[in-house]
Order: C-alpha cells, then structure tokens, then sequence
C-alpha cells in the first residue's frame, strides 16, 4: 500500500513538471487508435501503423527545429519554402552528377546557413520573430523559384534509397530518421547546457539575460537547427516523389506550429517537451490515416483536421486554461 | 469656506497582508487649493492615490464628494465625479494631434457628422492660451516631448468637467526650466478653481506651490500645515520620527580596508550621471535615494545590462571590463534585481532549474551534470532555508520570501564576490527578511563585497556600515556610519540644504 502511495506521488509531480500534456496526449492517441480499430479492421495492422510514422517522418522533423526555436521564445514561419530551396539546390546538384554523399552534404549545409541568416535577421533587427519570418518566407519563395528556374527538376532514380528504403523489407528508413533525430532533439534540450540555455530564454528573456545566458547567440543557433533540419527533410521529399517542385513545403509551417502547440509547446516560449512534440506529430498523422481509410472526401478532411487540432490542443492544455 | 469643499475622506483606512498600507485617515482638499502630499517611500502616498482614482477599495472609511458619500470609488465613477490621475505620458493616443488629443471623444462635428476641425482646433487653441501653454493645436502627440505631453494630460483634464486633479511625482526627470512651466501651470489650473492633490518627493517644488501640506507616515497621516507654517526641517523630522532602536541588530563584521573595489564616473546618460564611490571587502554599502533618484539604474550600469557611456571598474587594484551580464558573473559580480518575478526568476521552472542558472557559466561540457547539481542545490536550500516541498517544484507556487531566497542562492552558487541587492527585501515576510540580513552579514564575514540598495530606511542603517545618498543620478553625500541617519539620508535624498 506504501509503495503504491509512493508511486503516486511520483506520478504527480512528473504530471506536475509540465508533462501533463503528454500524458493526456498519449491517451488521447491511444483512445483514437482504440476506436479506429473497432471502426476499421485494415487499421491496426503493422503495415498501416509504419505507413502513418512513414507519413509523418517528414513533418516531424522539421517540426523538432520549429519547436526548439519555438522553445526560446522564436517563431519560424520560414521552413516550407526554405524547404522548396534546399530542395532545388539538391537536385540541381544531383543532376550535376556530384556525389551523393557530397549532395547530402551541401543541402544540409545551405539550410543551415539559411537558418543562421534567418536567426542574424531576427536577433538584429528586434522585430517580431512572427511578423520577420513572414517577411523571409517569401525571400525562400522566391529562391525556390530563381533557382530551378522555376522548374519542377527530376531526380531520374537519384537519391531514391535516400527517403524510400526499407529495413528487413518492413519499416521505411524515415522512421529511424525521424526517431533518432528526435532522441538527439530530447537529448539536446532534456540534458544539456544549451538547451537549458533555450529554455530559459523563451521562459523569461530578461532573468536569462541577467543571469550570464547570451540571448542572440542562442536564438541564432535555435534558427539554424531549424534550417538545417528542414533542409534534411527536404532530402526525404524529394528522394520519395523523385522531383523538387517550387511549390512544396507551403503547408509546413503551420502543420509545424499546430504539432508542436499540440504537444504542448507555448507559442509563447519557455514550454514543452520533445516528447510531446513527438507525439503531437503522430497524432497528426493518425488522424490523417484515419480520415483516409473511413474514405472521407479530402475537402472534408481539411475542416475535421482544422476541428481536431482546435479541440486537442484545448484537451492538451486543459490543466492551464482553468487557471486563466 | 465648507461650501467650497470637494474632497472629504474620512478615517479612511486599507490592509494588504502583514502590512497596515493606510490608517484611519482623514484628508480634505478645497476648490481652488494645492494641497501637497509628502511622506517617504512606503508612507502610503499611492495607496491613497488608488483609492482615489478607484483601483483600490478602502477597507474602512468613506470618501465624500460634492456632498456624497461612498464607502468606495470605481475607476468609472471616480471619472465621473472629476477625480483625474495626471500621468506622464500615458492616456494619450500618439498619432493624435494635440487638439484631437485634449477634445478625445467629444470633438465637434459639423452638420454632416464629421469633425469640424476648424472649431476644434480654435477651441483647443483657446483652452491652451488660457493655461498659457505654448504649443501647436496641430502637431502630433508623437513629436512632443514628456513635459509638454503632460502639460497636453492637463489641458486635456481641464477640457472635461474635471475638479480634482492628482499628480503623482509629476517632474520625474525634468529640468529646472521644465520643472518651474510645470509648476506655473498646476497653479494656473487652481486659480481656475480646479483643486489639485500634488505628491512630490522634491520639497522645494512643495513650498514653492502649496496652499497645505499633508505629512504621511507609515500610512498614518501624521499633520496638515497651513501654507508657510512649516519650515522644511520640520516637515523632515515628521516624515521620519520613528524608533529606530527596535529594528533588526546585526552582527559587526571586520572590514579590510586594503582590499577596494572603485566604481569610476558611471553615466548612461540619462538616469545616472557621473557616479563614482568605493566600496571596502567586508562592507556592506547603502544605496539610499528616492524612487527614480538613478540606484537601480546605476546597478544595472555596473552589471553591464545596460549601455553606459562611461564608467570603469577597479577590483583591488585589477581594472576590469564588464561589457554585458556575462562578463560581470565571469568577474564574481551578482545582481538581484528589485523586481524578482520579473527579471530575477523564471517562474513557470523549478526550484532547481532557476538555482543553477548562473552557475551554468562557471561549468564546463555540454551537458548538466544533474546528479552533483541537485546535491548542492539542496545544500544552498538548507542553509537558506528555503521552504520547498522539492527542489523540482515550480517556482510559481513559492511564497515571495522563499522565491527571494532562491535568487540569493542562485547567486551564491555562481560564487558570486561582489552582490548588488536592489530592494532585497520588499514584499516579503519579516521571517524571510531576517534570513535575507543574516545571509548578507554572512557573506560580509566571508569577505564579500556587498552593495544593498533599498527605500525601508530602517533597514538601511541597520545593515549599512556607509551610505551613498543619490538624487536625480548623482551622490549627494557619502554617509559615514556615525553620520548615518533618517534625517541625514532623507535631507540628501530630497534635495539637501534647503
């Protein structure tokens, strides 16, 4: 009985350390899954479930660099078109028949110094970080066109292992992707210096300030792992569709800030959890999936997302709306 | 003379939790009359204020206005009842011309419904020549500067059916020449039969211009003078006289005098000019002046979070450069700031996480070495003394005494050697004060150098082996400890020899 007491009061104050939104975010996906295998026997079949992590791979990494820069108190509305960039730029060097090590290299490389040049504009010019992405997200719109030329570009069984490769014929190689990238993301921002550092900026910039952190400096680095990490998912893309498109991307950044808020990240800073940020990107794609095998018409399927994300992200922060 | 009166308050009183802020006071003020407030920081002068304005609710007491009584005023109805707060800048919509500004809501319209702007501006016009205020009806709020803003604040006041007006500090950073406009203007508004409450710290100002002074202290009204009963020695000795000998007693501590650190010539240009001062290892330094007189603003000078445009430092003999928060914690400075939920914690984190915050710049690696930090954070809680269920609880659901003591200890674990404490001790409970002096003595006797800025004066010649005495950026008067008290330090503060 003591130890069950015990138990308990750990349980409380995990739920307490602000991981209560991954709690309820977790039984809120195992309810939803609960009920689409009832609905549907085709769901809950091991092929299905890799298909939606396979699916969602993509968003969620991108999502890991939108949420640390959403952590210090950053918005990145850039990562979409900076996306269709880095995309271009890959092809092109593909096509240039360099070495696709090399290709994975420099693409990485451009989203990271994009990044890094989107972290100097927000950190020297003092705007909102909201209002100067908006601005630098059409910078990348347009360099995703002036550099295909505006060109879809076609990768002719290029790269095509990159993104669609599958481990022992079952799990796509995404997944491991996405998985490791986001235990190195909860590594970085649970363990260390740094991500301590970013949290703390975006909790309360001016005690961070007082207490030694360099606030610039972090938030530039917090942009250009974003970058860097768009840029990499850019690589999964085009190595699955086989072509860049100037177009791709465009519905990253919302789906981005949407995941994270729904893993309980707070568009003001200083909140959230990798793992819920995590989760919020597969309950994302579960409900995508879903909406697809129950055949619903893809007009409607954007107003029950839109429905879904307003009440899970109420569901989600529950625990802080009753204090308002 | 009673038909003339406009304001009663009668045996008004209000308590915020462990402290008496306002105690059965009664107050009056006539058509016509400049009525001076006076009191030190803490006397209860803005208690009264908001309950005038209506942001506070007397707990006892009643407020009677053109012979009706309330038990209490709400920000509409005092409004209503032409109670007008005189603020610096704020209330006035920038993008506004001046004459829009004073006639806010109520502009004259012309036959079609539109702004007729030719009235409105004549009608502005007029209202300025008659208070003598030379400005442009037309010009932009925006490219004013503070001084003819308020002065804008007073047309404005004076456009609606206003009879009481209430400045608080209202020359806060002004020129002389700004200073006298100011005061020509207030009276101007008095002959027009306005009655107007004036709060100053500055007692020159207050007898240049009153009709009655009323001297609060500790939230008790002590006395009301006549004009010219008082001589300003007087009014002094009233705003202190308190019995200083209960107060806390600390322990004497040997200061080394060959150990100095020299603050040379700090100036930002605005709110601190040419501040020089020493400080002895072992010390404890007073920062005494007025709210606005520059200390806070000097420590963050010295802390390098703001831009200076001079100022150097000397520690024992080794000058250093501190260019921002970073350099300053790397050189052994610490700051707690005076408003700790603002800039000194983090409050949405733990007990933990905002205690290793500025030690993080004295450790190497990547990554945070939980286990040995969460040993030595429980050390600091319990010498601290901090009452916390767990060093992971959120800070938040801290009282304000334990959340100061996390910020001291967030200090002590970054090792600092040179604390500057603003206002340490504000807002919190006598327990958690106690421990606060205890700590700083302690870390007197560990050859610390320590800088303590505050308003409570007992507390400061309590704990202050000297005092720096500020006032509008600059010393006025190093004290030392046999010279050290309240009439000494509110003299200086308030504009010496007068």
């Amino acid at each position: 009985m003591k130890n069950i007491f015990a138990k308990n009061k750990k349980l409380a104050r995990w739920m307490s350390r602000g991981n209560k939104s991954v709690l309820y975010l977790f039984v809120i996906i195992l309810f939803a899954m609960l009920v689409m295998s009832l609905l549907e026997p085709k769901f809950f079949t091991a092929r299905n479930l890799f298909n939606i992590l396979n699916q969602q791979s993509t968003l969620g990494i991108a999502t890991m660099g939108v949420a640390i820069a959403m952590i210090s108190g950053c918005i990145d509305l850039t990562i979409g078109n900076l996306l269709a960039s880095t995309a271009a730029v890959a092809a092109l060097l593909l096509n240039a028949e360099v070495n696709v090590f090399l290709v994975i290299l420099l693409t990485c490389l451009s989203g990271l110094a994009a990044g890094f040049f989107n972290g100097l504009i927000v950190v020297k010019t003092r705007i909102n970080t909201f209002i100067a992405t908006l601005g630098l997200m059409s910078v990348y719109q347009g360099l995703a066109l002036i550099i295909p030329r505006g060109n879809n570009i076609y990768l002719k069984g290029k790269l095509a292992d990159f993104g669609t490769y599958r481990v022992a014929g079952l799990v796509p190689v995404p997944i491991f992707y996405f998985v490791t990238i986001a235990a190195i993301a909860y590594l970085v921002m649970r363990y260390t210096k740094f991500g301590r550092r970013l949290y703390s900026i975006g909790g309360n910039p001016e005690t961070a300030y007082l207490a030694g952190i360099n606030l610039d400096r972090n938030k530039i680095i917090a942009y250009a792992i974003s970058g860097f990490l768009a840029s990499f998912t850019s690589l999964i893309v085009i190595s699955r569709i086989g072509q860049s498109q100037p177009a791709m991307g465009v519905a990253y950044p919302l789906e981005s800030i949407a995941a994270a808020v729904i893993g309980g990240v707070a568009l003001s800073g200083g909140r959230g959890s990798i793992p819920g940020v995590f989760l919020g990107v597969i309950l994302l794609g579960l409900i995508r999936n879903s909406l697809n095998i129950l055949r619903v018409q893809s007009f409607y399927q954007y107003v029950m997302l839109g429905v879904v994300i307003v009440i899970a992200v109420t569901l989600s922060n529950i625990g802080s709306i009753k204090k308002l | 003379m009673r038909e003339n009166i406009l304001l009663e308050v009668k045996q008004c009183s209000k308590s915020f939790p462990g402290v008496k802020a306002f105690n059965k006071v009664d107050f009056d003020l006539y058509k016509g009359e400049i009525h001076c407030v006076v009191g030190e920081n803490g006397a209860g002068k803005t208690t009264f204020i908001k309950m005038l304005s209506g942001a506070l609710h007397p707990d006892e007491g009643t407020i009677k206005i053109a012979g009706k009584e309330y038990t209490h005023l709400n920000p509409a109805l005092a409004h209503q009842l032409g109670i007008q707060t005189i603020y610096q800048e704020l209330s006035l919509a920038q993008d506004l011309t001046v004459a829009e500004n004073i006639f806010i809501g109520n502009w004259p319209t012309n036959r079609f419904g539109l702004v007729d702007y030719e009235r409105l501006n004549n009608e502005a016009k007029r209202l300025l020549d008659n208070l003598k205020i030379n400005l442009d009806v037309e010009a932009l709020v925006r490219t004013l500067n503070v001084p003819q803003k308020q002065s804008v604040q007073i047309a404005k006041a004076m456009a609606t059916e206003a009879k009481i007006f209430i400045l608080d500090e209202p020359t806060a950073a002004y020129s002389t020449s700004e200073i006298s406009n100011l005061l020509g203007l207030v009276q101007k508004c008095a002959e027009n039969g306005i009655g107007v409450i004036y709060i100053s710290h500055h007692l020159e100002e207050v007898f240049d211009i009153h009709d009655r002074i009323t001297v609060l202290r500790d939230g008790n009204k002590i006395t009301t003078h006549g004009k010219n009963e008082a001589a300003p020695e007087m009014i002094i000795r009233e705003m202190v006289g308190r019995d200083v000998s209960k107060f806390y007693t600390r322990q004497k501590v040997a200061i080394d005098y060959s150990k100095v650190i020299e603050f040379q010539n700090f100036s930002d240009g605005d709110m601190v000019r040419g501040v020089s001062f020493k400080t002895y290892k072992g010390e404890i330094l007073g920062l005494a002046g007025m709210v606005g007189s520059g200390r806070t603003e000097l420590s963050r000078l010295i802390f390098g979070a703001d831009t200076r445009i001079s100022g150097s430092i000397t520690i024992e003999g080794n000058k250093v450069e501190i260019n921002n928060p970073k350099d300053a914690i790397c050189k052994g400075f610490a700051l707690l700031t005076e408003d700790r939920q603002k800039t000194g914690l983090i409050l949405q984190h733990s007990v933990e996480w905002n205690t290793m915050l500025a030690h993080l710049n004295n450790t190497n690696g990547v990554f945070i070495k939980e286990k040995t930090e969460s040993q030595n954070i429980r050390h600091y809680i319990k010498t601290l003394d901090i009452k916390t269920p767990s060093i992971k609880q959120i800070m938040k659901n801290l009282s304000g005494g334990n959340q100061q003591k996390v910020v001291l200890a967030k200090w002590l674990y970054a090792n600092a050697n040179i604390v500057l404490f603003d206002e340490p001790t504000r807002g919190i409970d006598i327990g958690s004060k106690e421990e606060i002096y205890k700590a700083m003595v302690d870390l007197a006797k560990h050859g610390k150098y320590i800088l303590m800025i505050s308003s409570d004066m007992p507390e400061l010649i309590a704990m202050c082996d000297r005092i720096v005495v500020m006032r509008k950026g600059e010393i006025t008067k190093v004290l030392e400890k046999e010279q050290i008290s309240e009439e000494n330090i509110l003299t200086y503060s308030i504009g010496g020899t007068i």
